[in-house]
C-alpha cells in the first residue's frame, strides 16, 4: 500500500516541481537574470530524477495508478474531473520527455545565450512541458484536450519566437491553422463520446465500446492525429516550424509535441483495435506520409528541414504501426525516436551556431575535424535513426518492419514503408556527406568552437540513443505474442533495404563532383525539392476559393438581392415605373374635364325636362 | 317648371357653363363659382320658404358662411397666382402638364 502512495505522490510531485518556477514567474520582480539557469533548468532536472521513482516502481512491481482528484463541475450525470492516469504509457513517456527536456534546456542555455528574453523563452518551454505532462497523464479526454490545446498554443508562441521575421510569423500561423483542423476531429470525438457514452473517462469509454459502435469518433481521433502529428494532408506545418529556434525544434517538433497525436491513438487504442476500417485508414495514411516525406527529405538543402522531414517520416511509421494493431511497438518507437531525433536537432543547432547561423548544407563541409564530438554524435544519431543493429532505433524499427512483413496487410503500405526505410539511410548519408565529409565550403575565418556547455547534453542524449532501446525492451511489460519465425528475406528486409539505400546514396555522393550528363534531369528533383508542390498549390488555392466565395456571398448576393432587388431600391423602381405610367394617362386637362362634365349634366337635364 | 325655378336653375347652369368653358382668367372661374353658390342659396331659401318643414330654414345661412370661406380661399389663391405668375391667366397654370 505504501508503494502505491509513494508512486502517486511522486508522480503528482512532478507537476508541482514544474509549476513552481512558473508560479515564481508570475511576480516579475522576483525573476533574476539567471532565473532560467537556477530555477527552470534545475526544476526539470529534479523532476526527471523524481520521475525515475514511479518508473522504477512500475518496472519492478507493475504498479499503475489512476486517481481522480477533483470534481470541477457536474451537469446532471456528466462530471468534469481532474483525473490522472499513471500507467505504462504515461510513466515511461514522462521520464523520457523529462530527460530529453533536461538536455535540451542545458543546450538552450548555450544556444540562446545572447537573447535578451531568455527567461521568457525558458518560461515558454516550461509551460509547454507542463501542458505535455497534462496531456500524457490525463485520464479523461477533457483534461487531454486542455493539454492538447496548451501544446498547440506554446508551439505557436515558440515557432514565432523571432517574430520580427515574416517567415516565422507565417510558419507559426500555419502551425496553428493545421493544428486547428486536427482539433476539429478531436472535438468531434469528444462530442460524440459525451452524447453517446455520457462520459469522457478512458476506462468507461473502453467498457462502453461495443463492436457496433460508430466509426465517427474514430475518424475524429484519426483526424486529430493527422493534424497534430503532421500526417499527409495536414503535414506542411512541420517543415515550416523549423523557423523557430533549434531548441524549440528539438523539443516540440521532434520528440514531444508531434507525438501527441500518435499518443492519443495509443491511449484510445482499445477503441480502434476492432474496427478494421479505422486500422486500414491509419495504415495507409501512415504509409503515404512516411514515403512522401522521405522523398521530400532527399533533396532539401536546409539541415533542419531534412531532420524535420525525417521526423515526419518516422511519425508516419508510428501511424503504420498503429494500423498494424501493434500499439506497443509504436510506443517503443516514440521513446527511442525521442532520443536520437532530439540529438540530431541539437547537433544541427551546434553546427548552425558555430558556422555563424549558416543552415544550408551546401555551405558546410569538413566539420569532421572542426567539430569532432558533434559530428560523431550526428553519426550515432543517424545510425540509430536508420535502424543500425542494436542501437536505439533498431529495437523498435526492426520490430515494426518484421511485424509488417509477417502481417496480413495492404501490399502498397508494405512497399512504401520499405522504400521510406531505404530513403532514411539515403538522406542520413546526405547530411553526413555534406556536413562532415570532404572539405569546408564555409568562409575561412569562421570561429568554430565546440563548447562544453553544448556538447554535454548532446553526449547525454547519445548515450540515451544507444542504450534506451535495449533498456526499454528489457524492462517493459511482456508484449502480446509476436511472429518470431519468418523467411530469412523477411527477417533481413529492414537492414537489407537500409544497406541498399546507403550504398545508392554513397554512389550518388561519389559522382557529385563529376559531370556524367550534360544537362540534369530536373523533373523529379524539382518535384521533391518543392515538396510535391503541395504548399504551392493548396496555400494559394483554398484561401482564394474562400475569399472568392465570401465575395460572392457577402457582396454580390446579399448586396444585390437584399439591398437592390428586393429592398430599398426596388421600391424606388416601382414608384418611378408607376408614376411614369400614370403620368401618361392623367394629363391634367381640367378644362376639358369640366367641359365634359357640363355637357353631360346639360344633356341629362334636357332628358329630365322632356320627361 | 315654374318660371322662378327655371330662372334660378338657368342662372346655375349659366354659372356652370362659365366655369367650364372659360379659357382666359381665373377670376372669371371664381365669379362663376360665386354665381353658382348664389343660385343654390336662392333655391335652398325658396325650398324652405315654400315647401316642407321650417327646420331647415337655417341651411342657407350655413351655406353662405361656407361659401364666403371658399370665396376667401379662392381670392387668396388668385392673389398668390398674380404674385407668382404676374397675371391670373389660366394658360400660365401648367405645372401639372407633362
Amino acid at each position: 500500500m505504501t508503494q502505491q502512495s509513494v508512486m502517486l505522490s511522486s508522480s503528482l510531485l512532478i507537476f508541482f516541481i514544474l509549476l513552481a518556477p512558473l508560479a515564481l514567474a508570475l511576480v516579475p520582480s522576483l525573476i533574476t537574470p539567471h532565473w532560467h539557469k537556477f530555477y527552470a533548468k534545475s526544476a526539470v532536472k529534479l523532476a526527471f530524477f523524481i520521475s525515475l521513482l514511479p518508473l522504477f516502481l512500475f518496472m519492478d512491481q507493475g504498479i499503475e495508478i489512476v486517481s481522480t482528484n477533483y470534481q470541477w463541475m457536474a451537469i446532471n450525470s456528466f462530471t468534469f474531473n481532474i483525473a490522472f492516469k499513471f500507467d505504462f504509457l504515461s510513466i515511461t513517456f514522462m521520464s523520457i520527455a523529462l530527460f530529453v527536456t533536461w538536455s535540451i534546456l542545458d543546450f538552450a542555455a548555450w544556444y540562446m545565450h545572447e537573447d535578451p528574453y531568455i527567461n521568457q523563452f525558458f518560461k515558454y518551454l516550461l509551460l509547454f512541458l507542463t501542458a505535455m505532462m497534462v496531456l500524457t497523464s490525463a485520464n479523461n479526454l477533457f483534461q487531454l484536450f486542455i493539454g492538447w490545446e496548451g501544446v498547440g498554443i506554446m508551439s505557436f508562441l515558440l515557432i514565432g519566437w523571432w517574430y520580427g521575421r515574416a517567415d516565422a510569423n507565417t510558419a507559426a500561423l500555419q502551425a496553428v491553422l493545421y493544428n486547428r483542423i486536427g482539433d476539429i476531429g478531436l472535438i468531434l470525438a469528444i462530442s460524440w463520446f459525451t452524447t453517446n457514452f455520457n462520459t469522457l473517462d478512458i476506462q468507461q469509454l473502453f467498457i462502453l465500446n461495443t463492436n457496433e459502435s460508430s466509426i465517427i469518433p474514430l475518424l475524429g481521433l484519426i483526424l486529430a492525429a493527422t493534424g497534430k502529428s503532421a500526417q499527409f494532408g495536414l503535414h506542411p506545418w512541420l517543415p515550416a516550424a523549423m523557423e523557430g529556434p533549434t531548441p524549440v525544434s528539438a523539443l516540440l517538433h521532434s520528440s514531444t509535441m508531434v507525438v501527441a497525436g500518435i499518443f492519443l491513438l495509443l491511449r484510445l487504442h482499445p477503441l480502434l483495435q476492432n474496427n478494421e476500417t479505422a486500422l486500414t485508414l491509419c495504415l495507409l495514411l501512415g504509409a503515404i506520409t512516411t514515403v512522401f516525406t522521405a522523398t521530400c527529405a532527399l533533396t532539401q538543402n536546409d539541415i533542419k528541414k531534412i531532420v524535420a522531414f525525417s521526423t515526419s517520416s518516422q511519425l508516419g511509421l508510428m501511424m503504420v504501426t498503429i494500423g498494424l494493431n501493434q500499439p506497443l511497438l509504436a510506443f517503443l518507437h516514440i521513446c527511442t525516436h525521442a532520443f536520437f531525433k532530439a540529438m540530431l536537432f541539437l547537433c544541427s543547432g551546434s553546427i548552425i551556431h558555430n558556422l555563424n547561423n549558416e543552415q544550408d548544407i551546401r555551405k558546410m563541409g569538413g566539420l569532421n575535424m572542426a567539430l569532432p564530438m558533434t559530428t560523431s554524435c550526428l553519426l550515432i544519431g543517424s545510425l540509430a535513426l536508420s535502424g543500425g543493429p542494436f542501437l536505439g532505433g533498431f529495437f523498435s524499427k526492426d520490430a515494426i518492419i518484421e511485424a509488417m512483413n509477417s502481417s496480413f496487410l495492404n501490399a502498397w503500405a508494405l512497399t512504401w514503408t520499405l522504400i521510406a526505410t531505404s530513403f532514411t539511410a539515403a538522406y542520413s548519408l546526405r547530411i553526413i556527406f555534406y556536413v562532415s565529409m570532404n572539405f569546408p565550403r564555409y568562409p575561412a575565418l569562421t570561429p568554430i568552437l565546440e563548447a562544453q556547455q553544448a556538447s554535454t547534453p548532446i553526449m547525454r542524449l547519445a548515450i540515451g540513443s544507444v542504450v534506451a532501446g535495449f533498456l526499454l525492451i528489457l524492462n517493459i511489460p511482456p508484449p502480446p505474442p509476436q511472429v518470431m519465425t519468418m523467411p530469412t528475406s523477411a527477417k533481413l528486409a529492414a537492414i537489407g533495404v537500409t544497406i541498399v539505400g546507403l550504398f545508392t546514396a554513397a554512389e550518388l555522393s561519389n559522382i557529385t563532383n563529376k559531370q556524367l550528363k550534360t544537362f540534369p534531369y530536373l523533373t523529379p528533383y524539382n518535384f521533391s525539392n518543392m515538396l510535391a508542390y503541395f504548399q504551392s498549390t493548396t496555400h494559394r488555392l483554398f484561401p482564394t476559393l474562400n475569399l472568392k466565395w465570401a465575395q460572392l456571398l457577402a457582396t454580390h448576393l446579399i448586396d444585390v438581392i437584399w439591398l437592390e432587388k428586393s429592398g430599398a431600391k426596388s421600391s424606388m423602381k416601382i414608384n418611378t415605373t408607376f408614376s411614369t405610367f400614370i403620368t401618361n394617362s392623367q394629363q391634367g386637362m381640367i378644362k376639358t374635364y369640366l367641359t365634359l362634365f357640363f355637357m353631360s349634366t346639360a344633356t341629362f337635364l334636357m332628358f329630365l325636362l322632356l320627361n | 317648371m315654374t318660371p322662378t325655378l327655371f330662372s334660378i336653375v338657368s342662372a346655375f347652369y349659366s354659372s356652370l357653363m362659365g366655369l367650364a368653358l372659360n379659357r382666359s382668367h381665373l377670376i372669371l372661374a371664381l365669379l362663376c363659382l360665386e354665381g353658382a353658390m348664389l343660385s343654390v342659396f336662392l333655391m335652398l331659401s325658396m325650398w324652405s320658404a315654400f315647401q316642407g318643414p321650417y327646420s331647415i330654414a337655417g341651411t342657407p345661412l350655413i351655406l353662405l358662411a361656407l361659401a364666403a370661406c371658399e370665396a376667401g380661399t379662392g381670392l387668396a389663391l388668385m392673389v398668390a397666382t398674380a404674385r407668382t405668375h404676374g397675371a391670373d391667366h389660366l394658360k400660365s397654370l401648367n405645372l401639372l402638364q407633362c
